[in-house]
């Protein structure tokens, strides 16, 4: 890996292969390791980095993934900041498959989406861009924009002291993100592929933090039913590095999966 | 402009956050060390890695570690890039799930440190931040990917 070349000349550098300065260094502490920091921001990947992943397996056909429109309208907030965090990794699909007119359609849902959680004022200027982005063909860009548009509807949600539907946003983006991976992996199957699922500590985090969240919002049927399906999905991106899933159990993650996505576009909660 | 705006976003993000809790506003220090992670890890963009719009930001005392758990993808590249304040030297370093280090491609300067990895397997890894030289200082951690 070379190093950037912005950094060479103005810095005086050290550049070494860790193996020599740190080979004396012990391991991590079960300490450090059940008192290390996890944050939503550095700690959840987007879906464009498990994008990125399986793009370098296959050439996957990505608007094979797509789905029909969402809804702009659902019966509690907490459905609809888990379906904006859906329709975020929509976005991404979309820019993976450079097209111009679905990543155009969906900032506009997110748009929609944002205005009925009242996180709409900074995420509208970012619809703008997208469209701007979109239609000039820039697509390294837009997935930054995406990155950017999803830090900003938290961002939002935090202002307005709804911490709690944060977690529900990065909650829908993992979900959706993992049924569009395990869709790409069954249209092509590889145990390469299959390994790139092997993410328990992701939804012991999402779990952890679902199962914390005032006992009103856990009572949401949506919030409820993602919980509870939450836990039996842990079990199957919980496998050992060198044993990836057959594609049988690729299958039942996407069913899972799928079926949380279909379940939260369609369901109707009691207000 | 895109990465310009990005860069705002991230840099003003937290203190408008930390007004609207009630929270102190990030000092200067800590906005410095922000800034000087962003500026390594705006380095690496120029070879194609995409900056993830999050940071890790804390303060960090003298001779203390700090541990970070992040979720990586195999085929994946990635880099971590730290910057301390007050002219400490942050060191960044990597650990596999079960807590053994591993190597990693390595970077440093006076007061910026970045760690690369392309992880062999798929999920959760560990990051150590400790100071090699000064502190207390507050330090800011990004990361870049492609």
């Amino acid at each position: 890996m070379p190093l950037p070349g912005r950094l060479i000349a103005p810095v005086a550098m050290i550049f070494c292969t860790a193996a020599g300065a740190v080979a004396a260094e012990p391991p991590l502490t079960a300490a450090e390791m059940q008192g290390a920091i996890q944050l939503d921001a550095v700690t959840i990947p987007t879906p464009g980095e498990l994008f990125a992943a399986i793009g370098k397996i296959g050439k996957p056909s990505w608007a094979s993934q797509y789905r029909e429109p969402v809804s702009s309208t659902f019966p509690s907030r907490y459905q609809t900041a888990l379906n904006m965090g859906a329709l975020i990794a929509d976005g991404f699909i979309a820019v993976e498959a450079q097209d111009g007119q679905q990543v155009k359609n969906i900032g506009r849902d997110i748009v929609a989406l944002a205005k009925t959680l009242g996180v709409s004022e900074s995420v509208v200027a970012r619809g703008k861009s997208i469209t701007d982005f979109a239609e000039n063909n820039e697509w390294g860009t837009l997935k930054e924009e995406l990155e950017a548009t999803e830090n900003e509807v938290k961002i939002a949600m935090e202002e307005q002291r709804d911490l709690d539907l944060v977690t529900l946003v990065s909650a829908g983006a993992w979900v959706r993100g993992t049924e569009v991976l395990t869709g790409v992996i069954l249209a092509d199957y590889s145990p390469a592929a299959a390994r790139l699922l092997r993410q328990p500590a992701i939804v012991a985090y999402l779990r952890g933090k679902l199962n914390t969240l005032p006992p009103r919002i856990r009572s949401d049927e949506s919030v409820a039913l993602v919980a509870t399906r939450l836990e039996a999905i842990e079990k199957l991106v919980s496998f050992p590095v060198n044993t990836p899933p057959e594609a049988d159990g690729v299958r039942a993650l996407h069913e899972a999966t799928a079926g949380i996505i279909r379940d939260l576009g369609g369901r109707k909660n009691t207000p | 402009m895109s990465r310009i705006c990005l860069l705002l976003c991230i840099l003003a993000g937290p203190a408008l956050l930390n007004t609207l809790r009630g929270d102190p506003p990030p000092s200067e220090a800590a906005s410095s060390a922000r800034t000087a992670a962003l500026d390594v890890a705006g380095a690496f963009a120029n070879d194609g890695f995409k900056l993830r719009d999050g940071f890790w930001s804390a303060r960090i005392e003298k001779g203390a570690r700090q541990t970070i758990l992040v979720n990586l993808f195999a085929g994946n590249h990635y880099w971590f890039s730290v910057a301390a304040s007050d002219g400490a030297r942050p060191v960044i370093e990597l650990f596999n799930e079960q807590g053994q280090r591993l190597e990693a491609e390595a970077w440093k300067d006076a007061a910026r440190s970045a760690a690369g990895l392309s992880p062999a397997a798929s999920g959760p890894y560990y990051l150590r931040i400790r100071l090699e030289e000064g502190g207390p200082a507050d330090f800011c951690m990004v990361y870049s990917y492609k």
